[in-house]
């Protein structure tokens, strides 16, 4: 194949769309082989051990059709508080970091309560939010607000830290106001940090929203979780664990759709 | 027309500092409507400063600055699309279309989205760059971004273009093809026009008036390149020479008595 530079980075976009196909293919077969490589292990540790340990496969297949098909009010719950409570935590923690970014004398304080937040352990918030709050909506939106804000936060401040010095001397010199340059510059900037962190987080706030459902609510896939294993239903917790694989998966793959849409405007870079 | 207004830009005994360096020294010049000024000076001469203190992104230690009359770092809002920059880097913005960064200006002094962009589509036009409006900046090369950036400071109308080392980053031809085509649109548009530049055949091939300065920036040499200038090659010669020691390039003791201007 072509290149337009020899070794090192090239831009070519069919090169590098046809570099990303077949990194593509690489890695859904490395997939299929360790998915494979489970289902054999699974397989053959449930020849040893009783059904409470390890249940059989197709057991487990059996109570996540049965999760699908009649539990799905529990997934629409915990996808529901998870949207809403990344949605809001994008907005604060932008917000913030916008701020921290932009005005000086708040800086050093905005920067000291994110980095305290940043540094309690989530297990204390859920703790705490079960002491603090009655409604267990309330509960799971606060502990997934305060774990992801100083994500949000820090990484758009990085991003506004990262703003060239010379597109700002551009932009000033067509005499902007203070809005202008939030909407037309600073903004638009900070996109690709905001989808970064939404990408890096994703995972951690599913994990995160599952346990604060096992402690701190009665309804969604945490809930079902701890119910099924007081009752020793080992097949529906595999159950749970491999829909919230999946689930994990296609989020990240919504926000791949999401930030390809967002990002065209970027050059595909492919490094040999 | 008044004496004043005719005075587009004028510095009079500017000075600058920076945490004791000095990069202005007692600078005084004035650029009357219509003309196109190169600033000629070698590197780290404090050139750029002086375009700084002409966009008023900097205040003079000492000095007044003024540009159509205003002072442009106080009076800073005022002189809103009256004047633009185009810099040595393009400076487009990748998430804009080379169209949407054209009419980036526009936007900013109030102007609707649509319209602004069928306004850069005009400008655009004009600089050859139609074919290239929906393009993003990284689908352009070098040439193609300057222009789009010069069509970007055209677009907004301004009474004053300046241009910092704005060619500087291309390759000889087509820098030489911009700079003809930009100075013969800036002359028939009647626009004040002041460029930065360290290369000697840019200021000739240019300028209706050269302002060397030394390092740090103090006038050294005013000069007033003809049209002879730019034909005669013996001639631009002797100019170019002439700016080369007021610059320090070459010491003025190698240059023979019969070839100073």
């Amino acid at each position: 194949m072509e290149s337009s530079a020899k070794g090192g980075i090239h831009w070519d976009a069919v090169a590098s769309r046809e570099v990303m196909v077949a990194a593509l293919r690489h890695d859904a077969f490395a997939t299929a082989v360790v998915i494979a490589l489970i289902v054999i292990a699974m397989q053959v540790a449930s020849y040893f051990t009783p059904d409470y340990i390890m249940p059989p496969p197709a057991k487990v297949l059996a109570a996540l059709w049965q999760t699908l098909t009649h539990d799905y009010f529990s997934v629409f719950v915990t996808l529901a508080r998870l949207f809403a409570a990344v949605a809001f935590s994008m907005l604060l923690g932008t917000a913030l970091g916008v701020l921290m970014g932009t005005v000086d004398w708040l800086r050093p304080f905005l920067r000291s309560a994110v980095v305290i937040d940043s540094g309690i352990p989530a297990l204390s918030w859920i703790l705490l939010a079960v002491f603090w709050f009655k409604n267990s909506e309330i509960r799971i939106f606060f502990i997934l607000v305060v774990i992801l804000v100083p994500f949000y936060s820090l990484n758009v401040y990085d991003g506004i830290r990262a703003l060239s010095k010379e597109w700002l001397e551009m932009f000033e010199s067509f005499r902007p106001s203070r809005m202008q340059l939030l909407r037309m510059l600073i903004l638009p900037h900070i996109v690709p940090y905001i989808l970064l962190t939404t990408k890096s987080v994703i995972g951690y706030a599913t994990r995160m929203v599952v346990f604060a459902e096992l402690i701190a609510a009665a309804v969604g896939i945490g809930a079902r979780m701890g119910l099924a294993q007081a009752v020793f239903k080992i097949d529906e917790v595999l159950a749970w664990t491999v829909l919230l694989v999946v689930l994990n998966v296609m989020l990240q793959l919504v926000i791949t759709l999401v930030e390809r849409r967002l990002l065209r405007w970027r050059a595909e870079a492919a490094v040999r | 027309m008044t004496a004043q207004t005719a005075n587009e830009i004028v510095l009079d005994k500017v000075s600058v500092r920076f945490s004791g360096h000095v990069a202005v020294e007692c600078l005084s010049f004035r650029v009357i409507r219509g003309e196109i000024v190169a600033l000629v000076g070698r590197t780290g001469a404090g050139k750029s400063t002086v375009m700084n203190l002409i966009m008023g992104t900097l205040a003079p230690h000492r000095g007044t600055v003024r540009v159509s009359g205003l002072d442009p770092y106080f009076q800073f809002k005022e002189l809103r699309g009256k004047l633009a920059v185009s810099f040595q880097t393009d400076r487009l913005l990748p998430w804009r279309t080379t169209a949407e960064n054209c009419a980036l200006g526009l936007e900013i002094l109030g102007h609707p989205k649509s319209k602004s962009v069928e306004r850069a589509r005009h400008w655009l036009s004009r600089v050859k760059m139609a074919d290239a409006a929906d393009k993003y900046p990284h689908e352009l090369s070098g040439g193609m971004r300057q222009r789009a950036s010069l069509a970007r400071a055209l677009a907004v109308d301004p009474k004053i273009i300046l241009l910092d080392e704005s060619f500087s980053q291309l390759d000889h031809v087509t820098s030489q093809t911009l700079r003809r085509e930009f100075s013969e649109l800036v002359r028939s548009l009647g626009k004040t026009c002041i460029f930065v530049t360290h290369r000697i055949d840019d200021a000739i091939e240019m300028a209706d008036t050269i302002l060397v300065v030394g390092t740090p920036a103090n006038l050294v040499l005013t000069t007033h390149p003809t049209e002879k200038h730019r034909t005669d090659a013996s001639l631009a010669a002797e100019l170019h020479t002439a700016i080369a020691v007021a610059m320090g390039d070459i010491p003025d003791n190698a240059i023979p008595d019969d070839s100073k201007v």
